[in-house]
C-alpha cells in the first residue's frame, strides 16, 4: 500500500494519538509492572482495546476488514508500543495475520480482527535461525517437529506454523501439540512448541519471507521505541541526579556516551523508516531484505547499547527492580535477540548481498522470475542457506 | 532451594588441631590440601549459585569453615586465621571457585577484621574478632546514602555525642546482605564545620538497637540482596568508634583499595567464558568462524587479565602499595565480564531473555550472567570514577 507523504503523516498522528488509550501519556508503567510473570503475561482487557481500536488490522487490506495502512504507519505505532513497553502480543499477531492472509485463512483472520481469536506465529526452529521452513516435517497431513521462542503463546488460541509444505493453523489444544512455557526477564512468556503428528490442514503461503521482513522492521520500530524512552528517562536522570555538587549530566564522560547513543538512535530511526518505505513502495525483495536486515541489526545493537548505558548511568538504583528504568533493560534483554541476534542477521546480510536474486537494482520484478519449484522460492533458498 | 538438614546456631567454636605453616607448603601441595578440604567439607548446599546465598542457606558452610579454622584465610594464625600469604590466598580462592563454593557473608572477615587489626583498640579486637570467627556477628557495610554514592564524602548521616553515647540519625542504602546482618559499620558525619572528608567517623552499630529499621530492596535478578537502613536517634556507646573521631575517611579509603584488587580478580570473567563456550556448543555456534574470532578475542583478553592480576599480586606480595593503578585491573576485569556476558546474550539469540528460577540449570544462563555483570562497573568505585582517578593520579593529568 502506497500513500502520499501528507496522508501518512496524518495517519501516523492519528494512530499515535489513539495509542494513549493503552500507553499512558505520562509514562506510568504500573500497569505493565503488575502484569509481569502472571500468565498469560499480558492483559486480556487491554487486548480487547487493541482489537477495538482496529490496530490488529492496520496492515490488513480494507476489503478484508482492515485499515490497509502501510509499513511506515505500522512502524510508527510499533514505536509507541515500545515506548510504553506494551506486553500484549500485538507484533506477533501482526505477523501471524499477514501469514494467514497470504494463505487465505479468511475465517480465522476475521475472527482475529474481531477479537474472538488470538493468533501468534510459530516460525522459528532454533534461537538464531532465520529459516521459517526447517524444523518441521509433514507427512500424510500430519505435522511433527518443533518451534521455539513463540511469543505470546501463553495467551494464544491459534498457532500459525510455517513449514516447507505450506502454512498450518493449529489450535492450542490440538492433539499432539505440547507447549513448554518459558518465563522471560521482562515478565512475559515465550514457549517452545513440540508437535507429534498433529493433524493439520496445510495451505500454500506465498511470501513467508517478505512477511518476516515486514515483521522484522516493525520489531525494529518497537526496539527503537523502547530505546528512545529509556534514553529520555536517563537524560532526565542525568539532569537531576547530583553528585560532587553538580548534576552528573555535566560530566563529559557521561555526555559523550549519551551523544553516542543519540548517534545510534538517529541511525536506527533512519534505517528503519527507509526499510519500511522500501517495502511500502514495492521495491524488489532482495533490496528490501538487505535494508530490513540492516535496520533490524541496528535496532538490536541500539537496544543493547542503551540497556548497558542506562544501568551504568543510573548507578545502583539502575540495578533495582523498583526503578522503572529496569523495566526497559529487561525488555531490551528479552526482545533484542528476537527473530535472530545480530551475528545471524549480519551473516544473512552478507549471503544475500553476495547472492542477490536476479539483479535487484535493475529488475524490480526479479522475484517473480525465480523458478517456482517450491512454495517459497525466492527467499527460502537463501534463508535456508545460512541459518 | 535445598535446606540443610541441620541448622546450626552460633557460636561455631573452632575445634581443630593447630594449623601448620601453610606458607611453607609447596603451591601444589597447598592446592591439593584445599581441594581435599573442599570436597570433604562442603555441605549439602547449592554450588555455582549465581546469586548470593542468604544466611540460613550459607550457614552450614560458614559453620564448617569456622570449626576448621578456615574462615579467615588472611588473618594471622594467632588471631584465629590461616595466616596465608597472597599466593596461598589466591590458590584458596581459585579452588573454592572451582568447586563452586557459595560465597559466605564475608564483610566481617574481609573488611572489618583487617580494619580493626590496623586501627581498632585492643578491647575492640578482643571483643569483635572472635565474634566474627564464631558467626555471632555478621557485618554489613554502611557507606552509601541516597545522596552520597560516587561522592561518598557528601554523606549526611550524623553521629552526635550525647554524654557517653553517640546518637546516629540518617539513612544508608545499597547495603549488601544488610538484612542478614546483626552489625553494621557506618560512616557518619561527626563534624559539619570542616571540609567534607575531615568530619567523618567510623562507627559500629548493632542492627537490633532501637531506632534501626531495614527495608530490603529487590535487585534486577529478583533477589532482595541489598537494603536500606534507617537510623532514627540510634544510641550506641561512645566506645563504638574505630580510630579517632573524624578519622573515618582515611580508614574507609584504605578498605576500598583492597576491595578493588579483588573485584579485579579474573574468576568472574573466567566462569562467564566457560558458560559462553558451553552455550555456543549447545547452540551449534562453536565451529562458526565468526563466533570463533569473537571468542578467541575474549579468551585472549582473559589470559591477559590473568597476567595482569598476577603482576598486581606480585606487587602485593612484595609489600608494595598499589595506589590508583588498581583501577586498571578493576576497569578491565569488570568490562571484560560485561563483554563476555553480552556475547552470551548474542549466542542465546531469541531465548536470551529466559529467566531461570532458583533451581534452574545455570550452565547456559545468559541473562543471569548479564545481570550479575552489571553492578561490577558500579560498586567499589564506578568505572567512570576509576577512570577519573587514573587520569588524575596515575597519568597526572590536570584536574
Ligand atoms: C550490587 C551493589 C552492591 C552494593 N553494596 C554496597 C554496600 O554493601 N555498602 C555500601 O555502602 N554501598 C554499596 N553499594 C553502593 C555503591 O558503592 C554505589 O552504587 C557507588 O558508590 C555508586 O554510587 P551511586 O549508585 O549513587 O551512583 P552515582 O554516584 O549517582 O553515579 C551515577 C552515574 O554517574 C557517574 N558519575 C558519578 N560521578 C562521576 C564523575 N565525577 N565523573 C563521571 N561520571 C560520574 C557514575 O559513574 C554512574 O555512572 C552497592 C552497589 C551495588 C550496585
Amino acid at each position: 500500500m502506497t500513500t502520499e507523504p501528507e496522508e501518512w503523516v496524518e495517519n501516523v498522528r492519528m494512530l499515535t494519538e489513539s495509542a494513549g488509550a493503552i500507553v499512558p501519556v505520562d509514562g506510568d508503567l504500573s500497569r505493565v509492572r503488575s502484569q509481569r510473570w502472571v500468565e498469560p503475561g499480558f492483559s486480556r482487557k487491554v487486548w480487547a482495546s487493541v482489537v477495538d481500536m482496529g490496530w490488529l488490522g492496520i496492515q490488513v487490506k480494507e476489503e478484508s476488514g482492515g485499515l490497509g495502512l502501510g509499513v511506515r504507519e505500522t512502524v510508527a505505532l510499533a514505536q509507541v508500543l515500545g515506548q510504553g513497553l506494551v506486553p500484549e502480543p500485538v507484533l506477533p499477531a501482526w505477523l501471524a495475520m499477514q501469514l494467514a492472509e497470504n494463505a487465505g485463512f479468511d475465517a480465522e483472520l476475521e475472527a482475529t480482527l474481531s477479537g474472538e481469536l488470538l493468533m501468534v506465529p510459530a516460525w522459528q526452529a532454533s534461537p538464531a535461525g532465520l529459516d521459517p521452513h526447517t524444523g518441521i516435517t509433514v507427512s500424510n497431513g500430519r505435522l511433527s517437529g518443533s518451534r521455539t521462542a513463540v511469543c505470546g503463546a501463553t495467551g494464544a488460541d491459534l498457532f500459525v506454523v510455517t513449514t516447507t509444505a505450506g502454512l498450518a493453523l493449529l489450535p492450542r489444544d490440538a492433539k499432539g501439540l505440547s507447549m513448554t512455557t518459558l518465563a522471560m526477564h521482562d515478565g512475559t512468556f515465550q514457549a517452545q512448541l513440540d508437535f507429534d503428528e498433529v493433524v493439520c490442514e496445510l495451505r500454500p503461503c506465498h511470501d513467508i519471507a517478505s512477511a518476516l521482513d515486514t515483521a522484522m522492521v516493525l520489531h525494529g520500530g518497537y526496539l527503537l521505541g523502547v530505546s528512545e524512552r529509556a534514553f529520555e528517562i536517563t537524560l532526565d536522570y542525568l539532569r537531576i541526579r547530583r553528585q560532587f555538587d553538580v548534576a552528573i549530566g555535566s560530566f563529559q564522560a557521561l555526555q559523550h556516551r549519551a551523544t553516542d547513543i543519540k548517534v545510534q538512535l538517529e541511525l536506527a530511526r533512519a534505517a528503519i523508516n527507509a526499510a519500511a518505505a522500501k517495502i511500502d513502495l514495492g521495491q524488489d525483495g532482495t533490496h528490501c531484505s538487505l535494508a530490513v536486515l540492516r535496520a533490524r541489526t541496528r535496532a538490536a545493537a541500539l537496544a543493547r547499547q542503551v540497556a548497558r548505558e542506562v544501568v551504568q548511568m543510573h548507578g545502583a538504583i539502575g540495578c533495582t527492580d523498583e526503578a522503572d528504568i529496569g523495566l526497559f533493560v529487561r525488555k531490551a534483554m528479552s526482545e533484542a535477540g528476537q527473530f535472530a541476534p545480530e551475528h545471524a542477521l549480519r551473516k544473512q546480510f552478507l549471503t544475500l548481498r553476495e547472492n542477490p536474486i536476479g539483479n535487484s537494482l535493475l529488475d524490480s520484478s526479479a522475484r517473480d522470475h525465480v523458478p517456482t519449484d517450491s512454495l517459497e522460492p525466492a527467499h527460502s533458498t537463501l534463508i535456508g542457506a545460512c541459518s | 532451594m535445598k535446606t540443610p538438614d541441620t541448622i546450626e546456631t552460633p557460636p561455631f567454636l573452632a575445634d581443630h588441631p593447630p594449623h601448620p605453616d601453610f606458607n611453607a607448603m609447596s603451591d601444589v601441595g597447598f592446592r591439593e590440601l584445599v581441594r581435599e578440604f573442599v570436597s570433604s567439607h562442603y555441605p549439602d548446599i547449592p554450588r555455582f549459585a549465581q546469586r548470593r546465598l542468604r544466611w540460613p542457606e550459607v550457614k552450614p558452610w560458614y559453620a564448617r569453615l569456622a570449626r576448621c579454622g578456615w574462615l579467615a584465610p588472611t588473618w594471622p594464625q594467632a588471631l584465629g586465621g590461616m595466616g596465608l600469604d597472597a599466593t596461598r590466598h589466591l590458590i584458596l580462592i581459585e579452588e573454592f571457585e572451582r568447586y563452586g563454593c557459595a560465597r559466605i557473608h564475608d564483610i566481617g572477615t574481609v573488611m572489618l577484621g583487617p580494619l580493626l587489626m590496623q586501627y581498632g583498640s585492643s578491647e575492640q579486637q578482643d571483643h569483635y574478632l572472635p565474634r566474627i570467627l564464631q558467626g555471632e556477628d555478621i557485618w554489613a557495610q554502611g557507606y552509601s546514602e541516597p545522596g552520597a554514592g560516587s561522592d561518598l564524602a557528601a554523606l549526611r548521616t550524623t553521629a552526635i555525642r550525647d554524654g557517653d553515647e553517640w546518637v546516629i540519625d540518617g539513612q544508608k542504602t545499597w547495603v549488601t546482605l544488610g538484612a542478614d546482618a546483626n552489625q553494621v559499620f557506618v560512616l557518619a558525619r561527626t563534624d559539619a564545620t570542616v571540609k567534607k572528608q575531615a568530619g567523618i567517623s567510623f562507627l559500629l552499630a548493632p542492627m537490633d538497637a532501637p531506632g534501626v529499621t531495614v527495608r530490603p530492596i529487590e535487585n534486577l535478578e529478583g533477589h532482595a540482596e541489598f537494603c536500606e537502613i534507617f537510623f532514627d536517634a540510634v544510641r550506641i556507646p561512645l566506645g563504638n568508634i574505630v580510630g579517632e573521631v573524624n578519622q573515618g575517611w582515611t580508614m574507609a579509603k584504605a578498605l576500598l583499595g583492597h576491595e578493588r584488587v579483588f573485584i579485579g580478580a579474573p574468576r568472574l570473567s573466567a566462569s562467564a567464558l566457560a558458560r559462553l563456550e558451553a552455550l555456543a556448543r549447545k547452540n551449534g555456534l562453536w565451529n562458526d568462524p565468526a563466533f570463533g574470532d569473537r571468542f578467541a578475542a575474549l579468551a585472549m583478553d582473559l589470559g591477559d587479565l590473568n597476567d595482569l592480576f598476577e603482576s598486581y599480586m606480585d606487587r602485593l606480595r612484595r609489600g608494595e602499595v598499589i595506589g590508583p593503578d588498581v583501577g586498571v585491573l578493576k576497569i578491565f576485569q569488570s568490562e571484560l565480564y560485561q563483554r563476555i556476558s553480552e556475547e552470551l546474550m548474542q549466542v542465546a539469540g531469541s531465548l536470551a531473555g529466559v529467566r531461570l528460577d532458583d533451581d534452574g540449570d545455570r550452565r547456559h544462563d545468559a541473562a543471569g550472567t548479564y545481570l550479575a555483570a552489571r553492578p561490577t562497573t558500579i560498586f567499589g568505585g564506578s568505572t567512570e570514577i576509576m577512570r577519573n582517578v587514573l587520569a588524575r593520579y596515575s597519568l597526572d593529568l590536570p584536574a
